[in-house]
C-alpha cells in the first residue's frame, strides 16, 4: 500500500505541472496515421501547458495565436510541431516511429529509447565482437560500459565471467539473469552468436527491479533473429581459425636449470611446448528465414569443432534452433514459438597439465627408456611399469610428468541443453494486451573421468589400486510461467500511459548423481564403460556413490508497472514487485520491491535543440539470495560408518531477504557525429547473507547462514562515439567501480583465498572486513632478504618494534599486515574503432582494465631458490633473487596487473559478387589477442574476479568458485591464446 | 480512466494472490537427528572373532556420539596437533618450500598462537560439535547404559575443553545459552557426571571401598564405548589433573589436588579390569606393514608386545580399555598419521596410496630419550630407508644441493645425499629444516597399501596410563616417588630395558613421555608437571618463542568463537 501512496503523490505532481492556460484563437483540426485517424493523440501549444487530446475520429480544437507552435503526439509516432500562422484548419498525419526510433527491450515489454529512465544498453549484431566466439557472452566483451566479462586464459571450456557494475553481493548469486526471448534464467551457453539480434543490458536497480531476485546482479535480455514474411533467406557463415599459445610462464630452459645446478636427469625438454600445439576450430552456421501471409519461421545449425592450444582439451558443438510466429483472429493474437537444443561434448583436460609442464624437471625425458642408465638405476622394473614407460620422478611432491597426465586420462564432458517457450499475446482492445508465456529448459551433463591403470597422479594408482573412473550426471531443469497484461491509454493533457501488471512463477531443480570406483586388471579397454570390473566392489571404502537432489526452488512474484510519458518530454515509470522465495526463514519469505525512474528530454526545457539531451534518475530495490539450499534449515549429514545423523549446519528461522538498493543517474546526448552517456550509480546493499560462524556451544554447530552486514558500491560509466565523416567511428566505454564492505557483524574480518600446498596452506590472502574494499589483497610488505639464512623479511608496518607476519595475526593489530592491491581493476576500458573504406571495412578493438593487481602463486611457489625447487623447475621473472631461499606469501608476488590489449582485430571485406540470387558475400581475416602491452610477469593480467581455488584436482576447471578472493592467478590458469581467423559469410 | 482501474485492481489482486506454497522441502538431507528404536537393533550385526575391529562394534543408539570422537583426535590441524606440535615431542618443520603454511605450526611449536589460529579454533569446534551430538541423543529415547555412556564422554569432551581453554559454557541440552563457567566449574560438572555414571560419589573414591554395583555401566570388553573400566580410567585422568583443573589462575598452582583419588581410581581398573599390559611373551599380531619376502628385507610376519598397541590391527589388544575406531573399509576416517610424517618417497615403501606430505618430525632430543634395545624404538623409522622391492629409495628433491655435500654425518645417517634417511638429527624449525631430518611417527603403524585413512584403533585409556596415573597419585599424595617404582617398571620393562633402581622426577616424566608419545598426552602432562612454559631447542626467546609465560598453559578461546558469542565468552589472559 505504501507504493500506492507513493503512486498517488505522483499523479499530483504531474497534474499540477499541466496547470491551466491562457485562451486565444481557436483552431481545430484532424490527426491521423497511416490507417486512419487517430483517437487519443495529444496535442499542446509549444511552451505552454494548454493542451487537448482528438476525439474518437481524430478531430481536435485548440486556442492557439497565430506564433504558437502546436506539437502533435501520440504513443508508437514520431512527434510533429506545427506552426499556426494564419490556418485555423490543420490536417496532421503522424508517421510511426517503429522504423525511427530504436526499440528498447526493458522487460515485460519495450520502450521507446528516448522513453528508457534507467541505465540500458542496447548492442546490435553489428557490434558484437567478431571472430571465433564460443560463448555469446564473448560478443559484449568491452562493449558495455559497466558490464565485466572476463574468460581469463585460453580454455575454450572454460565460461566467461560476467558481472554487471562489479560485485553485488557477498553470498548471494552475483551473476546477472539472462532473459532468452523472453524466458528468464535461460543458458546463453546454447545460443550459436550469429542467431543473435539484439543484446539490452540492463544495469541499473530500477531497470531490474521487474525481474526480481533473479535479476538483482543485472538483467542481459537477448533477442533471437525472427524470420519475416516474403521470400526465404538463406544465409551461411563459416569459420576457420588457428590458435596458438600467447605468453608463457617465465621458467628457465633445460641449459639454463643445469648451468644453474638443477638435478640433472640427463634429457633436454620444453614441457610446454610437449603437452600444447596450434589448435584449429571450424565453425559453420546455416540460416533460412521466411514466410508466407501471417507466419514466419526462422531455423538455423550451427557446428563447433573447436580445439584447445593445450593438448586433449576442445569440444564439439551441434547446435539448432528453430522459431515460428504467427497472428490470427484479425491479428489480435499472436503465437510463438521458440525452440533450441544444444549438444557439446568436451575433453575438458587434466587441469594439473600446465602446472607440472612449468614445473617439471626440464632434464627430465618424458619416458624411462630415454634417461640415461645412471638415472633409470634408481627405478625397479615394477616401477617403470606401473608408470606406464613414462618417466616420473617418484616420491617429490606434486611433481608429475605432465605428457603422462595428459595422455593418460580421459576427461569428457557430454552436455545436452534443450530449451523451449511458447509466447502468446491477444489484445482485447486497442488498448489491452494480454501477454501469457510458458518456458522450459533442461540441461543435462554427464562427466566422465577415467584415469588409466598407469596413471601414478592422485588416487588413480593408490598402492594396489590401479585406475580410477569418475561419473558425474548433473541435471538442471528449470520451468517459467508468467501471464502479464499491458494497458495503454492517454490520460489527456498530454500525459500517455502504460500500466503493466503480472504474475511469475518459477521453479528449478537439480539432481546429481556420482560414481567412483577404481582399481581395474589392465589397459585392455576403457574402464569407463565397464565399471563392473572395478576390485573397488570388494572394500567399501574405496567406493565412492553419491546423489544429490537440491530442493525445488521456488519463487513466485506479483508485479505491476506504471509508464507514464507526459508532454512527450518527461518520461516516469514506477514498478513495484511482491516476490516469495522457500530458501527464506518461515517468517520472512515475502519481501515487497519498490522500483522508479523519471527521465525528462531537456531539450524540450532550455530551448536547445540537439538530436538528444535528456537526464534520467532511476531507483530501484530488489532482493538477493543466495544459490544454495536449506539456507534457514537445520541439516544433518547421515554417516553410514556410524548409521547415525550429525548436525552439519544450525537453522536460522529468522533469514530473511538481502536488498539491493541502485540509484542511478544518467545524462544522454547525441548530435551530429557525437553521442554521449554518463552515468553515476550508488548501491546499498543490505542484510547481505553469509555462512557465518555462530557460537558453537549454543547452536551445536559452528556455522549457519545469516544476514550479516551492508555493502556499498559506486561507480561512473562513460560511452562516448564520434562519427567522422561516415568513415571512422571510435567509440570509448569507460566504467569505474568500488565496492566496499560498509559494516559486518564479524568485526574482526576473515581472510579467505587459500594460496594452498606445497607450503602455503593457511595463507589467506585476501581480506574481507568493514571498511575495506572487496577484493582487498593482504598480506606481509616485502623488505628485502635476510643474506644469512634466505629468509624475506617483512616491514614492521605498526612500528611497535616487533615484525609479526604469521598468518594467525593477520586480523590482528599487533599484526604486520596491510593492503598490497586490489583484485578488482579501478578502471575497465573499451575502445572500439570502425573504419569504413570503400568495400572494406576495418574493426579495431582495444581492451584494457587498470588499477587491479594479481598474486602470482606461479612466483610465489616456484621463485624462491629453495633447495628443494632444485629438484623441479624456476620461475626465473625479474623479480628473482638468488639469495631468497625460502617461500612465503608477502607484498613480492602481488604485481600490478594495469593492461591494454588489441583484443580484436577484423578486416572485412564485400566482394559484392555479380551472381544472381546471392545478395551479399563478405570474407573476413580476424585477429584475437593481437598483443597485450602490461608488466604483470604472469602468463594473462586480465582480472581473475573469481578464485577457482588452489587445486582443481585433476578435474574440470569449473566457473563457480570464490567470489569474495579476487586477484588471484592460480597455477591451473589455462595460457591465453591468440587466434587467427579467416570468415566467410554469403546471404542468399 | 475505466479499464485503468481494472488494470490497477487486477494487479493488485495478483500481488496480494501469489501467496502460495512455499515451503522448501529438502530431499538430501536430513532436517531431523535420525534415532533407531529405542535399546539398538536395526543395525549391523557383527561376527565374534572377526578381525577388522567388527567383534568390538556393538549396534547402539550411540554411534553418531562416538563418532565424534573421531574428528581432530589423531589427525593434522585439529586437537591432535595442537596438544602434539605445542609440546617438545614433535615439530612441523619448516623445509624450505614446504611446510611454512603462514607461519602456523612455528608459531605452535613457540607457542606465540594468536586466538586466529585455526587449527586451535578447530579443535575447540570439534569438541563441541560432539557435545552438541550428545545432547541431541540424549533427549531422545535411549537406555539407561547409553545414557550413563554418553554422559561420560560428554564430561570427557569437557575435560579436553578445559584442558586447552579453562573455563567454557557448560550446555546440557541443545539451544541452551548459559553463561561461561569458570575452568573449576567445568571441573565439577564433569566429575559429577562420571561419578553418577558409575553411581558412586567422590568420597568412595577417596576411601578406595569402590562399588560400581549400582552404575548403569557395564562391564561390557566392547573398546569403542565406555564400560565401567573407561569410565573410572577418564575419572583418574580427571582427578590427575584436579589441581590445575580448578585453578583460578593459568600457573594452575592454586587448585586442589585430588592425588589420592586419581590414584585410587586407577587402582581399581588395574586390580578389577579384565586388562593387561601386552609383552611380548602375551601378545603378537601379523605384522600388516612386512614387504614381500621378494624384497630380501626379511621384515617380521608378526609384531608383538609394545609394537601391538598402534597396530592397524591392534582392535583386540589386550591393554586397551576404551579407543577410537579407526577403519578405512568402514569409511571410518580421520587419522592419516603416514601421511601427515613420512617423507613423499617411502609411498614406495608401503605402497601408499597417496603422496605423504613429510609434515610432523620426532623432537631430536625426545627420541633420544630412549636408550638402545628400548623396543619402543620400534614406533619411529629412522636411518636408510628401502622401497617395498628393498630398492634404497631416493629423494631426487635432496637437502640443498649447493650446500649438501658440505654436511656432515651425524653418526646416524648422512645429510644431503639422494638416499633417502632419516636422521634423528634436525638442524633447525625454520626455514630451511631438512627434507630427511627427524624420525618420523610409526607407532601407529602403516600397513602395506595404507590409504590415506588408517586402520589402527587410537586408544583413549589403556592400562599403561592408569599405572603412571596410580604412581603419580601415589607418589603425589606421599610426596615420595619411591611409591611410583614398581608401577612404572612394570610398564618400563616389558620394553626390553632395565626397571629403574630408583625413580627420580625427571625419571617419571621422561618415562611417560617414552610410553605415551603420539597419544596426545604430552601437553596435559607438561602443564601438571610446570614444564609446558619451559624452553627447549628451538623454543627459546632468543628465537622467538615464549618462555616462562603461565598463561601459555592455556590456548586462546577461538577469536571467530568470541565474535560469535556476541561478549558472553571472555578471552584468556594473555591473549
Amino acid at each position: 500500500m505504501k507504493n500506492l501512496t507513493k503512486l498517488k503523490s505522483l499523479f499530483t505532481a504531474v497534474f499540477l505541472l499541466l496547470g491551466t492556460s491562457l485562451m486565444a484563437q481557436t483552431i481545430s483540426g484532424t490527426v491521423s496515421g497511416e490507417d486512419g485517424p487517430l483517437p487519443g493523440a495529444t496535442i499542446i501549444v509549444k511552451g505552454t501547458n494548454n493542451g487537448t487530446t482528438s476525439d474518437f475520429d481524430g478531430n481536435f480544437s485548440i486556442d492557439a495565436s497565430s506564433s504558437d507552435v502546436l506539437v502533435i503526439s501520440f504513443v508508437g509516432f514520431v512527434s510533429q510541431e506545427v506552426s499556426v500562422g494564419d490556418n485555423d484548419q490543420l490536417t496532421v498525419s503522424l508517421v510511426s516511429d517503429n522504423e525511427l526510433e530504436e526499440i528498447v527491450v526493458t522487460g515485460y515489454g519495450s520502450q521507446r529509447e528516448k522513453e528508457v529512465t534507467s541505465a540500458v544498453t542496447k548492442i546490435t549484431a553489428e557490434e558484437f565482437n567478431k571472430g571465433p566466439i564460443s560463448n555469446a557472452a564473448g560478443l559484449l566483451e568491452g562493449k558495455v560500459a559497466g558490464l565485466s566479462i572476463y574468460s581469463k586464459g585460453g580454455n575454450p571450456n572454460a565460461g566467461s565471467t560476467i558481472r554487471v557494475r562489479g560485485i553485488s553481493t557477498l553470498g548471494g548469486n552475483v551473476s546477472p539473469l539472462f532473459v532468452i526471448d523472453g524466458v528468464p534464467g535461460a543458458s546463453i551457453d546454447n545460443i550459436d552468436p550469429r542467431d543473435i539480434e539484439t543484446i539490452n543490458v540492463l544495469k541499473d536497480g530500477s531497470a531490474a527491479a521487474i525481474y526480481g531476485s533473479r535479476g538483482s546482479s543485472g538483467v542481459i535480455i537477448v533477442t533471437t533473429k525472427k524470420g519475416e514474411a516474403g521470400k526465404i533467406k538463406l544465409s551461411y557463415s563459416g569459420e576457420y581459425s588457428v590458435a596458438e599459445k600467447m605468453n608463457a610462464i617465465q621458467m628457465l630452459t633445460a641449459q639454463e636449470f643445469r648451468d644453474f645446478n638443477g638435478a640433472d636427469l640427463g634429457a633436454s625438454n620444453n614441457w610446454v611446448d610437449q603437452v600444447t600445439r596450434q589448435g584449429i576450430t571450424q565453425n559453420n552456421s546455416i540460416a533460412a528465414s521466411g514466410g508466407f501471409d501471417k507466419t514466419s519461421f526462422r531455423v538455423s545449425v550451427n557446428t563447433r569443432d573447436v580445439e584447445g592450444v593445450v593438448k586433449a582439451t576442445g569440444f564439439q558443438q551441434f547446435n539448432t534452433r528453430a522459431s515460428i510466429q504467427t497472428k490470427a483472429f484479425n491479428d489480435k493474437l499472436s503465437l510463438s514459438l521458440n525452440s533450441s537444443y544444444t549438444r557439446r561434448k568436451s575433453d575438458l583436460g587434466n587441469s594439473q597439465v600446465l602446472e607440472f609442464a612449468n614445473v617439471f624437471n626440464p632434464t627430465a625425458p618424458v619416458y624411462f627408456k630415454d634417461a640415461p642408465q645412471t638415472i633409470q638405476n634408481y627405478f625397479t622394473e615394477e616401477q617403470i611399469t606401473r608408470s606406464g614407460g613414462y618417466f616420473q620422478t617418484l616420491g617429490l611432491f606434486r611433481s608429475f610428468n605432465p605428457v603422462a597426465i595428459q595422455e593418460q586420462g580421459i576427461y569428457a564432458q557430454d552436455r545436452n541443453e534443450f530449451a523451449y517457450n511458447i509466447a502468446l499475446d491477444y489484445a482485447l482492445t486497442d488498448n489491452l494486451k494480454i501477454f501469457a508465456t510458458a518456458a522450459k529448459n533442461r540441461s543435462s551433463a554427464e562427466n566422465r573421468t577415467s584415469r588409466s591403470v598407469y596413471d601414478y597422479n592422485t588416487q588413480a594408482n593408490l598402492g594396489d589400486r590401479a585406475g580410477r573412473v569418475d561419473y558425474g550426471d548433473y541435471e538442471n531443469e528449470s520451468a517459467n510461467y508468467e501471464i502479464y497484461g499491458t494497458l495503454n491509454s492517454s490520460l489527456g493533457s498530454g500525459v500517455d500511459m502504460v500500466v503493466t501488471a503480472g504474475y511469475s512463477y518459477n521453479e528449478a531443480d537439480f539432481f546429481q548423481k556420482t560414481i567412483n570406483v577404481g582399481d581395474f586388471p589392465d589397459e585392455a579397454i576403457d574402464y569407463s564403460y565397464s565399471i563392473g570390473s572395478s576390485e573397488d566392489l570388494l572394500n567399501a571404502g574405496l567406493l565412492g556413490l553419491g546423489s544429490y537432489k537440491a530442493p525445488t526452488n521456488k519463487t513466485i512474484a506479483g508485479f505491476g508497472r506504471v509508464n507514464l510519458v507526459i508532454d512527450n518530454a518527461i518520461y516516469v515509470n514506477a514498478s513495484v514487485r511482491r516476490e516469495g522465495s522457500n530458501k527464506l526463514g518461515s517468517e520472512n519469505r515475502w519481501g515487497v520491491f519498490p522500483g522508479g525512474g523519471i527521465g525528462v528530454d531537456l531539450n524540450k526545457y532550455v530551448g536547445t535543440a540537439f538530436e538528444k539531451f535528456k537526464v534520467r534518475v532511476g531507483y530501484g530495490v530488489t532482493g538477493a539470495l543466495p544459490s544454495g539450499s536449506g539456507l534457514s534449515q537445520l541439516v544433518y549429514n547421515f554417516s553410514n560408518s556410524d548409521q547415525a545423523t550429525t548436525q552439519a549446519r544450525a537453522a536460522n528461522p529468522d533469514l530473511k531477504w538481502e536488498e539491493k538498493a541502485e540509484t542511478n543517474f544518467g545524462v544522454e546526448f547525441r548530435n551530429g557525429p557525437l553521442d554521449l552517456t554518463i552515468d553515476y550509480y550508488s548501491r546499498d546493499i543490505t542484510d547481505f547473507i553469509f555462512d557465518t560462524e555462530i557460537d558453537a556451544a549454543v547452536f551445536g554447530f559452528n556455522r549457519r547462514f545469516e544476514n550479516v552486514g551492508d555493502i556499498k558500491s559506486t561507480g561512473i560509466e562513460f560511452t562516448g562515439s564520434y562519427d567522422v565523416n561516415d568513415i571512422w567511428t571510435p567509440t570509448l566505454t569507460l566504467s569505474t567501480n568500488k565496492s566496499e564492505l560498509e559494516t559486518y557483524t564479524t568485526k574482526d574480518g576473515i581472510t579467505t583465498g587459500n594460496l594452498g600446498s606445497p607450503g602455503q596452506n593457511a595463507t589467506n590472502m585476501v581480506l574481507v572486513k568493514e571498511g575495506y574494499q572487496i577484493g582487498t589483497i593482504w598480506g606481509p610488505v616485502y623488505d628485502g632478504v635476510d643474506t644469512a639464512t634466505g629468509k624475506p623479511k617483512f616491514k614492521d608496518l605498526n612500528g611497535d618494534g616487533q615484525i609479526i607476519a604469521g598468518q594467525d595475526k593477520a586480523l590482528d593489530p599487533q599484526g604486520d599486515f596491510q593492503e598490497l592491491g586490489q583484485g578488482y581493476p579501478e578502471i575497465e576500458l573499451g575502445f572500439n574503432n570502425t573504419i569504413n573504406v570503400g568495400k572494406f571495412q576495418i574493426n579495431a578493438f582495444f581492451q584494457g582494465a587498470f588499477g587491479h593487481s594479481l598474486v602470482n602463486t606461479w612466483r610465489a611457489f616456484f621463485e624462491p631458490r629453495i633447495g628443494s625447487q632444485f629438484a623441479y623447475n624456476f620461475v626465473n621473472t625479474k623479480y628473482a633473487d638468488d639469495d631468497l631461499k625460502a617461500a612465503a606469501f608477502s607484498s613480492l608476488y602481488v604485481e600490478k596487473a594495469d593492461y591494454i590489449k588489441l583484443a580484436n582485430l577484423t578486416v572485412a571485406y564485400d566482394l559484392d559478387l555479380p551472381i544472381n540470387g546471392i545478395s551479399s558475400t563478405v570474407v573476413s581475416l580476424n585477429v584475437r589477442n593481437a598483443f597485450v602491452i602490461t608488466n604483470y610477469t604472469g602468463a594473462d593480467p586480465t582480472p581473475s574476479i573469481v578464485d577457482g581455488g588452489y587445486d582443481a584436482g585433476g578435474g574440470s576447471l569449473s566457473g563457480s568458485g570464490n567470489i569474495l578472493a579476487p586477484g588471484i592467478d592460480r597455477r591451473n590458469n589455462y595460457f591465453d591464446s591468440r587466434t587467427f581467423t579467416l570468415g566467410l559469410n554469403i546471404n542468399f | 480512466m475505466k479499464n485503468f482501474l481494472k488494470i490497477t485492481l487486477m494487479s493488485l489482486s495478483l500481488i496480494a494472490f501469489t501467496a502460495c506454497d512455499l515451503e522448501e522441502e529438502l530431499v538430501s538431507d536430513f532436517t531431523s537427528p535420525y534415532v533407531k528404536a529405542a535399546g539398538g537393533g536395526g543395525g549391523p550385526t557383527y561376527s565374534a572373532g572377526a578381525t577388522d575391529g567388527s567383534s568390538q562394534r556393538v549396534s547402539d543408539n550411540i554411534a553418531g556420539a562416538f563418532g565424534k570422537l573421531r574428528s581432530g583426535s589423531a589427525g593434522h590441524g585439529s586437537y591432535w596437533s595442537m596438544q602434539s606440535v605445542s609440546t617438545d615431542e614433535m615439530l612441523v618443520g619448516v623445509k624450505g618450500g614446504d611446510w611454512y603454511d603462514g607461519g602456523i605450526w612455528v608459531v605452535t611449536h613457540r607457542h606465540t598462537v594468536s586466538s586466529a589460529h585455526g587449527p586451535n579454533g578447530n579443535a575447540w569446534n570439534a569438541q563441541f560439535n560432539g557435545i552438541n551430538e550428545i545432547n541431541n541423543v540424549l533427549a531422545g529415547s535411549i537406555t539407561a547404559n547409553e545414557k550413563a555412556q554418553l554422559r561420560v564422554l560428554r564430561a570427557f569432551f569437557y575435560m579436553r575443553l578445559m584442558d586447552m581453554y579453562g573455563g567454557v559454557k557448560i550446555v546440557t541440552a541443545a539451544g541452551q545459552d548459559p553463561a561461561q563457567s569458570t575452568r573449576k566449574q567445568v571441573f565439577e560438572f564433569a566429575e559429577s557426571e562420571i561419578l553418577a555414571a558409575l553411581g558412586i560419589t567422590a568420597a568412595d573414591v577417596l576411601s578406595g571401598s569402590i562399588d560400581l554395583s549400582g552404575s548403569d555401566l557395564n562391564t561390557s570388553p566392547a573398546k569403542y564405548r565406555i564400560n565401567q573400566y573407561g569410565a573410572m580410567g577418564i575419572l583418574s585422568r580427571l582427578y590427575l589433573n584436579a589441581k590445575v583443573w580448578t585453578s583460578a589462575n593459568t600457573a594452575g598452582t592454586d587448585g586442589t589436588a585430588r592425588w589420592t583419588e586419581a590414584a585410587n581410581a586407577a587402582d581399581w581398573v588395574i586390580t578389577n579390569g579384565p586388562y593387561s599390559l601386552v609383552t611380548d611373551a602375551n601378545f603378537s599380531l601379523p605384522n600388516l606393514s612386512a614387504r614381500p619376502a621378494s624384497s630380501g628385507l626379511n621384515d617380521p610376519e608378526t609384531i608383538s608386545g609394545v609394537l601391538t598397541i598402534g597396530a592397524p590391527n591392534n582392535q583386540d589388544n589386550p591393554e586397551i580399555i576404551f579407543s577410537i575406531d579407526f577403519d578405512q573399509a568402514s569409511g571410518k576416517g580421520g587419522m592419516p598419521f603416514a601421511q601427515m610424517s613420512l617423507h613423499q618417497p617411502s609411498q614406495n615403501t608401503f605402497n601408499l596410496a597417496s603422496q605423504p606430505w613429510n609434515g610432523y618430525q620426532t623432537m631430536e632430543d625426545f627420541y633420544r630419550k630412549y636408550e638402545a634395545g628400548d623396543k619402543r624404538l620400534g614406533w619411529f623409522l629412522s636411518g636408510s630407508q628401502k622401497s617395498s622391492a628393498g630398492k634404497q629409495l631416493v629423494d631426487w628433491a635432496y637437502d640443498d644441493k649447493a650446500t649438501a655435500e658440505a654436511v656432515a654425518a651425524d653418526g646416524e645417517g648422512v645429510h644431503g645425499t639422494l638416499d633417502l634417511n632419516y636422521s634423528p638429527y634436525i638442524n633447525e624449525l625454520e626455514p630451511d629444516s631438512w627434507r630427511q631430518s627427524g624420525a618420523r611417527m610409526f607407532k601407529f603403524r602403516h600397513k602395506q597399501y595404507q590409504n590415506n585413512d588408517m586402520d589402527n584403533d587410537f586408544p583413549i585409556i589403556r592400562l599403561a596410563e592408569m599405572y603412571f596415573n596410580r604412581a603419580e597419585g601415589r607418589s603425589m599424595a606421599a610426596g615420595d616417588w619411591s611409591q611410583g617404582l614398581a608401577d612404572v617398571n612394570a610398564v618400563r620393562t616389558r620394553a626390553g630395558v632395565a626397571p629403574f633402581a630408583a625413580l627420580s622426577v625427571q625419571d617419571f616424566i621422561d618415562e611417560s613421555g617414552r610410553e605415551f608419545i603420539f597419544e596426545s598426552h604430552r601437553r596435559t602432562n607438561l602443564v601438571r608437571w610446570g614444564k609446558f612454559t619451559d624452553a627447549w631447542w628451538e623454543k627459546t626467546g632468543a628465537k622467538g618463542g615464549s618462555v616462562g609465560d603461565p598463561n601459555k598453559n592455556l590456548f586462546p578461546i577461538p577469536l571467530s568463537q568470541i565474535q560469535a558469542a556476541n561478549g558472553s565468552l571472555t578471552q584468556n589472559p594473555g591473549y
